[in-house]
Order: structure tokens, then C-alpha cells, then sequence
């Protein structure tokens, strides 16, 4: 295993030389490792982190503290909820990690000391870091809906985070009468995978075609007035499902009403499973109610959340767009869900397209980043220069596979959106006539593809 | 201070200008494609293919050739036209130097079989287990089954309309049979 360490290590810093080497201070100390770099959170960002600092820099120690033994990929996981593969291809350990000399330590963290840099958990265990990458995903807040907390979850799932909550859902989908109603909460944006309600909906009524049940209904209550890659699920709602148009009561399968028309639920009865707006109020068979997000909790404990200002950085964390370090803090780098890079995060928003949505894709390249800055600073070499990008395939449909792509740069200082190096899949062919099955078959095909790469990227 | 400050803004200047000259962070960038190419370029997810160790005209080629539009694609259209002529071209360089790994797979013994007796007619440009020869030609030995079908099934769907004639003319000629064979033979090659 050292072996391939070595050699992927010689394939990724090939290019290292090439750069000038300034006169930073150097933090390497003799004899043990050089320096000490923790990692809070072992999702796709954390993982990522902490091997390609060990895969850039094999004296530098690194820890990854993370409370679950099996992590269970969010992506492709709609497709584990409605039975279309099985939860277990989603699932990997942490041994690929501990392979790589990377110190994977099962607890959870408890308390963050930036002065003595020091980082403490549940199980009572203290650790030291020179760089401290903070990637703990997202939190809940169960509030905003009157009726709706916490102890209700396993009633009404958000399965919003892979795992059990992922196959609470699956049973009651697989319960539910032919005729019944399925429907899905959208809280405000930005919340993880934007396309996922919208890719769960589709999937669901895929689910329905193939079981008979097709005079069931798939409702979208959603908070927002617009919504990722809307064009091609509209599309593909149409081929598929009998889309019409937006609002309730419509032929389809799928019905989504938008926040200015009554989409944004803030009242439940649990007992009958109804929703309500200000306008509507929808009784459902199956509820799924996704609540708003926030930051996860460690990150708001440790002071890097945005408390006020500007409403996007609001609960979540403000990054350096050259290293994703915090702004709060230069020895913290915040990746994944937890940070907000850019501008408005809101779909409907016209600087919408200047954020980074929440998808792992991302997140592993904001953690590559991080990665390579922490390297560089340890080494005393200058920051390299940042690429982060995203692809995003959602599986909305039997051989139909949509995707969104996008490409930042850092310039001047600030997170460039990339225009040309972004943008979803083609809505019509350039000549204008329709896009070919093979096309979305394609991209189906890729999005398995990218699954396998990801999970093997981040966790082997 | 007026002079530190100078100074200053002189030593900035004169570090920005390296940073410049520097060219892109191939190794940053080549990050990014890791996610869907995997570590190092080669790819565990059978739909996407290796890209270590291709040729690096070839890898330069079809890149430009995304970029300008004359290859179609279902994504990587959209995610190279975003990058400099430069990037493209550091990007080949770069995968090419990695060495070429061939993938562990199963593959159908029948239809390897087959599929050695149709690529047959192949071997003048791929070479009789489809190493790469020249810098314009991709290795095929030992990529991924899938990934190659699927790119078969481009090269014979007119909807793709791919660039090079002589491939369209090749693929139309193959069954459904015949690239799956054609696919699982190269796949089963594991020469370097």
C-alpha cells in the first residue's frame, strides 16, 4: 500500500516544481512529523482533506475525527429510496484512510480552542493542530413550522442525511396505497443538492410507473420560487410523468407549487399529515419534510458562522476564496456543506449562478484546495492557485440522466463564476430539434461512474 | 515609511508577477478531474474512463475539440469550454506522463474471443491489443468495458455525429454484439 502511496503522491505533486518557492516562514520542526493537521467531519469534504494532505505531504500528521464508523453517500441515495440499487453500494469505512497513515479517530468534537489550538472530544480526548480543516456538513434547524421538531423524524423522515433516515422513507414509500399522496417540503435555500427534491420527486414517480400505482401523486411544497436545472426536470416531467404546468390539481404525477403561490409550509398536523401555507393546506400519505439547514453545530460553537450582515452568511461560514480558510480564523479551513463560498446561495436570485451550490462534487474540490494550501503554508510555499468545479448528475427517470456543471476561478481575490466552463445539459440539440435519448442514457451511465469515482476519490 | 510602503508594494508586485509567470496549477486543476476520473487519472467507475498515461495529442485534441464545439458530448463539453487554450494543453501533458494503468475487470471470455477476431480490422491504427502507438491514437488496453461501449455507441449514433469519419465508418459496421465484444476484448488486455 506505501507503494502506491509514493507513486500517487509522484503523479499529483509532478507538477509541484514548476512553482517558485518564496520565503515563508517554515513551520517544519526536526525530528517527528512536521505538523499536526485535524480534520472535523468525515463526509466527502473531510475525507478528501485529510488524504490529499497526507498524499501531498506524507510527514505531515493528520487526524480525522468523525463519530460514524460507515458513511453513507448522500448522492445517488434518492435511487436507494426507491429501491433502484441497494443502500450498500452507497456505504464505505474509513480503512482506505487509515491505509494512508491518516489517524482516523470514531468520536465526536466537542469544543474547538483557537488560542491553544486544540481540539477536544465527546470520549475525552485532546488534539493539537497546526491547521484544522472544519468540515462537518449540515445541521437542522426544526423550526419555522409550527407543529414540526425534532422527535417527529422518524415519523415524518427528511432522509436528507443517507443512511436510516434513506430507508424510513423507502418503507413507507413502498407502504403507501395506489391513489395516496407523497409529498415533499422544500425549506428556503441554500440547502445540500439543490436538484435533490426535484431529482427524489421524479424518482418517486418513477417508483409509481413501475408499481402500479399511477394514480398516485408526487407534491413538491417548495419555499422557493425557482429551482436547479428547472428546465430539463420540467422536460423530463413532461416526457415521463404527464407534467402540465406548476401549481396544484394539475394531470401529472408530479405537481410543484412555488413559494409565491403557497409553497412555503409553516404550519403541520401530524396526526392527519397535513401541511399548510398561508394559501393551501395538502394532506399527505407520505410526508418528507426537509427542514432549513445550517451550518453544522461544531462550526457555529467554534465562532465561524456569520450571525449577522448579509442573510446568505447567516449560519453558515465565510471562506478565504483563495484557500478556504475561514475568514474568522487563518488555521481553520471550513469545505463542504458548512462553508458559503461566494455570493447569494438562492435560486431565483440573479447572482444565483455566483455561488457554489452544496454537492459533494464541489466540496471535494474545496477540500483539495484546503488541502493544497495547508501543504504549501506548512512547506513555506506560496498559495497555488485555486480551481474549484462541480458536476452534478441527477437520475430523474430509467436511462435519464441530467447535469449541472460549473467552473470557478479566483480572481483578485474573489470567487469567479466561470460561465463557459458551466451550465446544465442541453435543453434541445444546437439545431434546436430535440435531444436524443442516447444523450440522457449517457449521462445516466456517467452519473453511476462519478459515484464510484468520488466514493473511491475521497475514502480509498 | 513612504519608502517601506514602496518597497513594499515593489516586493508584492514582483511576487505577483512569479505567481504569473508560473503558469497554471496543473496539479490543482488535474484535482478537479480526479473527482470523476479518479486519483491519479485512473478511473474506478466503470462508465468513465483512464486518463493516465493517454497520449498527449490525443488527450490535447479531443479537449480542443470539445471546446470548439466539433465533439459532441453529453458533459465534457461544458466543463472544458471554460478553461485557456494553455490550461488544455498542460492538462494533456500532464495525464500523459502518468503511467498507463490497466483496470481490473471481468470480462465475458466468449465474447473476448469474439471480439479479438473483429478488431481484427482494427489493428491498423489501434495496434493488436490496442496500445497506442502514435500521439493521436488512445490506448484501449485494459480501459474500462463500459466506458468503451458507451463511446462505440456514440462513434455509431448519428446523433453524436463524432468527428472522425473513419471511426463513424468503422462502429457502423459493428452489431450490437461486436462492440460489446470489441469493448470486453480490449478491456481484457493488460499489457502496459
Amino acid at each position: 500500500m506505501s507503494q502506491i502511496n509514493r507513486r500517487e503522491f509522484l503523479k499529483l505533486t509532478a507538477a509541484a516544481g514548476s512553482f517558485p518557492v518564496l520565503g515563508f516562514p517554515s513551520l517544519a520542526r526536526a525530528g517527528a512529523a512536521k505538523a499536526r493537521v485535524v480534520v472535523v467531519g468525515g463526509g466527502y469534504a473531510g475525507a478528501t482533506a485529510a488524504k490529499y494532505v497526507k498524499l501531498a505531504d506524507a510527514n505531515i500528521d493528520v487526524t480525522l475525527i468523525e463519530p460514524n464508523k460507515i458513511y453513507t453517500s448522500c448522492p445517488l441515495s434518492n435511487e436507494a429510496m426507491v429501491g433502484h440499487r441497494d443502500i450498500k453500494t452507497l456505504q464505505v469505512g474509513y480503512e482506505g484512510l487509515k491505509k494512508r497513515g491518516i489517524n482516523v479517530v470514531h468520536d465526536l468534537v466537542t469544543g474547538v480552542d483557537r488560542t491553544k489550538k486544540t481540539v477536544t472530544t465527546k470520549g475525552s480526548k485532546t488534539f493539537t493542530y497546526d491547521a484544522l480543516v472544519m468540515s462537518p456538513g449540515i445541521d437542522f434547524q426544526f423550526t419555522g413550522i409550527d407543529g414540526y421538531n425534532e422527535s417527529l423524524i422518524n415519523e415524518i423522515p427528511h432522509a436528507w442525511k443517507a443512511g436510516e433516515q434513506t430507508l424510513l422513507l423507502k418503507k413507507q414509500l413502498e407502504a403507501m396505497p395506489d391513489g395516496g399522496r407523497f409529498v415533499i417540503v422544500v425549506p428556503k435555500g441554500p440547502f445540500r443538492c439543490p436538484p435533490g427534491p426535484y431529482e427524489r420527486a421524479s424518482l418517486v414517480a418513477n417508483y409509481f410507473r413501475h408499481h402500479g400505482k399511477t394514480k398516485s401523486k408526487v407534491i413538491i411544497m417548495d419555499a422557493n420560487d425557482s429551482h436547479s436545472k428547472k428546465g430539463l426536470f420540467n422536460q423530463a416531467w413532461a416526457k415521463m410523468y404527464g407534467w402540465e404546468k406548476e401549481g396544484l390539481g394539475t394531470n401529472g404525477m408530479i405537481e410543484w407549487v412555488k413559494g409565491a403561490e403557497g409553497g412555503g409550509v409553516n404550519k403541520l398536523d401530524p396526526k392527519t399529515k397535513t401541511v399548510s401555507s398561508d394559501f393551501v393546506d395538502v394532506k399527505a400519505d407520505v410526508l418528507n419534510i426537509i427542514p432549513p439547514h445550517k451550518a453544522g453545530r461544531i462550526a457555529a460553537d467554534t465562532g465561524l458562522t456569520g450571525a449577522d450582515g448579509n442573510n446568505f452568511e447567516k449560519g453558515w461560514c465565510k471562506v478565504e476564496p483563495m484557500t478556504m480558510a475561514s475568514a474568522a480564523d487563518p488555521d481553520i479551513y471550513v469545505v463542504g456543506d458548512s462553508c458559503v463560498a461566494g455570493e447569494m446561495p438562492l435560486y431565483g436570485n440573479p447572482n444565483a449562478a455566483f455561488d457554489m451550490p452544496k454537492s459533494a462534487h464541489i466540496a471535494m474540490t474545496q477540500a483539495k484546495v484546503a488541502a493544497a494550501a495547508i501543504v504549501a503554508k506548512i512547506n513555506g510555499q506560496p498559495v497555488p492557485q485555486p480551481y474549484y468545479a462541480n458536476t452534478c448528475y441527477s437520475v430523474v427517470g430509467d436511462d435519464y440522466g441530467i447535469s449541472v456543471a460549473h467552473l470557478y476561478r479566483v480572481e483578485g481575490g474573489t470567487f469567479k463564476y466561470i460561465k463557459e466552463g458551466s451550465g446544465v445539459s442541453m435543453m434541445t440539440m444546437p439545431d434546436k430539434s430535440p435531444v436524443p435519448a442516447s444523450y440522457r442514457k449517457l449521462e445516466a451511465e456517467y452519473a453511476v461512474g462519478w459515484l464510484r469515482n468520488v466514493m473511491a476519490d475521497a475514502f480509498s | 515609511m513612504q519608502d517601506s510602503t514602496s518597497i513594499f508594494s515593489i516586493v508584492v508586485s514582483l511576487l505577483m508577477a512569479c505567481t504569473a509567470y508560473a503558469g497554471p496549477n496543473i496539479t490543482g486543476l488535474a484535482n478537479t478531474c480526479n473527482n470523476c476520473h479518479g486519483t491519479g487519472g485512473v478511473s474506478v467507475g466503470e462508465s468513465m474512463p483512464s486518463i493516465a498515461g493517454l497520449p498527449e495529442g490525443y488527450l490535447k485534441n479531443i479537449m480542443l475539440e470539445w471546446k470548439a464545439g466539433k465533439r459532441p458530448s453529453a458533459s465534457m463539453t461544458r466543463l472544458i469550454s471554460g478553461l485557456t487554450d494553455e490550461e488544455i494543453a498542460a492538462l494533456a501533458m500532464h495525464y500523459s506522463k502518468l503511467p498507463w494503468t490497466p483496470v481490473k475487470q471481468k470480462t465475458d471470455p466468449k465474447l473476448v474471443k469474439l471480439g479479438k477476431k473483429v478488431t481484427e480490422k482494427c489493428a491498423g491504427c489501434h495496434g493488436d491489443t490496442g496500445k497506442s502507438e502514435d500521439a493521436d491514437t488512445p490506448s484501449l488496453h485494459g480501459q474500462w468495458s463500459q466506458y468503451l461501449q458507451l463511446e462505440a455507441l456514440k462513434y455509431r449514433d448519428d446523433a453524436f455525429n463524432m468527428p472522425n469519419k473513419q471511426m463513424v465508418k468503422a462502429a457502423k459496421k459493428l452489431s450490437d454484439e461486436e462492440i460489446k465484444a470489441v469493448a470486453e476484448f480490449y478491456a481484457s488486455q493488460k499489457n502496459k
